[in-house]
């Protein structure tokens, strides 16, 4: 077994993590993989510009991810409050939409355009869906290029779904990533002691999705836990085992699969 | 006239009827049919609108309980305006009820749709607009008994398909609703019946131009447009055979599309007969 350093070996470690920014490393190739996922998937759409929107809060409140097109910088941090606009309708109902304004110039959700100074006139929305949680939405926003503005198809909405799965599952990894990210800075500043109650606050605050949430403040109750003794850790495992085996139960015995339905 | 096969209990039996249904539904207008819009809000003074919507209410929370109160908050989002929009081109004279429970704020999305549909059905509206859904599955037992609550109190719940992977919350359950999935036709009344799939009607879903808040007009594709349609046709229906149950209303639809196949059919074999006929012969 290991001796445990007493000549601040532990403290210079530490240091060294901080100074790799170990952060970043989990969430910026996410982040950028996103990017480039819309770039892709716009450019096959037609779209002139896409943005990923995610959940900000339990109400349905969204705010910017990633955007690319002209103005996308300007969008960072803008919110658009819960069933608001296109894309708060197509995140509480989870019906992918398109819309056209081939009539008329007035805006959507015109707070988002007064904002940017950007002009919509045309959005295909679609919902992120990780496992049955819809985390965010997708958008794909004017036609691209000069030619005439024709309203995004059924088969364009088709394809925005299926790569509206592809997006969801970087979006869900990117946001783990940075809760684990987030998590090890609080580890970190509290100089190594775990300041459970304080973590744990920090948790409930989070304007995170839910489903994340609750796998974090899982995980540091389960930490907890575990740091209690070794009863306590056998005991919270025949609990967790029991828990498994009868959700597993539940799930096979349900008269009727949904994957038949689909 | 349209024949209708029905289904009518004698004593602890039942048996097989057929009953006629006149063509008089096609020039009616919905006249006195109430129908509820369970979505975003309607902006009640859009010129296409206007005098259309009797009554707006908007879920809010109370005590930990969602309630209805009376909104003059229009439409947060554009869909409910769109939605009764498509509904009173179909049918004018229809009565709208707006249940608001998009953009209300504060609510989970799932439990304000759950209670947007309770109070609709406890107001007893013959027409419920349902563009909503949820894949969440602790909605699927309130979801499923709520519908059939629908179903025994003679309330037509008329529900967007979600054609995305996974089966979404209620379009799936195909015995007490009508769930309704877009086309490409342009003609509301037009509309099809797939007998045995889950998703059973189809009707015109794309670039439909509809009202939207403001005054103006949007072009607009999406299940969720498909299904204020057949809730448009439906308010005809009822007009004309007010006692209709959820029951004669899917079989009215079902020899209604049938008969728009045949149509179509016979509308194709003419002209194919007529390209021959009029072919050079050499």
């Amino acid at each position: 077994m290991l001796e445990p350093y007493d000549d601040g070996t532990a403290e210079k470690i530490r240091h060294l993590i901080q100074t790799l920014d170990i952060a970043n490393v989990l969430t910026e190739p996410l982040a950028r993989s996103i990017d480039a996922l819309l770039r892709v998937t716009a450019a096959d759409i037609g779209s002139e510009a896409a943005s990923v929107l995610i959940r900000d809060g339990d109400a349905g409140d969204l705010r910017f991810l990633s955007a690319i097109g002209t103005v996308s910088e300007r969008l960072a941090g803008i919110r658009i409050p819960a069933g608001k606009g296109i894309a708060g309708f197509v995140m509480s109902s989870g019906q992918p939409i398109a819309v056209a304004n081939v009539e008329e110039q007035s805006a959507f959700y015109p707070e988002v355009d007064k904002a940017t100074g950007y002009s919509t006139e045309m959005i295909l929305a679609t919902p992120l869906r990780h496992s049955s949680e819809i985390i965010g939405v997708l958008e794909y926003i004017n036609r691209a290029g000069d030619g005439p503005k024709t309203p995004f198809t059924p088969d364009e909405m088709d394809r925005a779904g299926r790569f509206a799965e592809a997006i969801a599952s970087l979006v869900n990894a990117y946001e783990s990533a940075k809760l684990f990210r987030d998590l090890d800075s609080h580890f970190i500043d509290s100089r190594g002691d775990f300041a459970l109650e304080e973590i744990r606050q920090w948790v409930t605050e989070l304007r995170t999705g839910a489903e994340h949430r609750e796998m974090m403040e899982l995980a540091v109750m389960l930490r907890e836990l575990s740091g209690r003794g070794e009863s306590e850790r056998h005991l919270v495992r025949s609990v967790l085992e029991a828990l498994l085996r009868y959700t597993d139960n539940r799930n096979s015995s349900s008269f009727l699969s949904l994957d038949d339905l689909s | 006239m349209t024949a209708v096969s029905g289904i009518e209990e004698v004593g602890n039996a039942t048996r097989t009827t057929f009953f006629q249904l006149d063509d008089d539904w096609r020039q009616a207008t919905g006249k006195d049919v109430s129908i509820a819009v369970i979505d975003s809000g309607i902006d009640t003074s859009h010129p296409e609108l206007a005098g259309k919507v009797v009554d707006s209410v908007e879920a809010r929370v109370d005590h930990k309980k969602v309630v209805f109160v009376p909104s003059d908050s229009g439409d947060s989002a554009g869909h409910g305006t769109a939605c009764a929009g498509i509904i009173t081109r179909i049918a004018p004279d229809a009565k709208l009820y707006s249940i608001k429970v998009l953009g209300a704020g504060g609510i989970g999305d799932g439990l304000a749709f759950l209670a947007g549909l309770e109070w609709a059905i406890k107001q007893r509206y013959r027409v419920i607009n349902l563009s909503l859904g949820t894949t969440k599955p602790q909605f699927f037992a309130p979801l499923h008994d709520l519908l059939d609550r629908a179903y025994q109190a003679g309330c037509i719940v008329v529900a967007a398909a979600n054609n995305l992977p996974q089966p979404s919350f209620p379009s799936v359950f195909s015995s007490s609703l009508i769930s309704v999935i877009k086309s490409e036709e342009t003609d509301p009344l037009n509309f099809g019946f797939r007998y045995g799939e889950v998703i059973e009607l189809t009707a015109p879903g794309v670039n439909v131009r509809t009202a939207w808040p403001g005054g103006g007009f949007r072009n607009l594709t999406g299940n969720s447009f498909a299904c204020p349609h057949i809730v448009g046709v439906i308010a005809l229906l009822l007009e004309k055979h007010p006692d209709f149950t959820p029951f004669h209303v899917k079989s009215a639809l079902y020899s209604i599309a049938q008969e728009n196949l045949d149509n179509i059919r016979s509308e194709s074999a003419r002209s194919s007969s007529e390209g021959a006929a009029g072919r050079p012969t050499q």
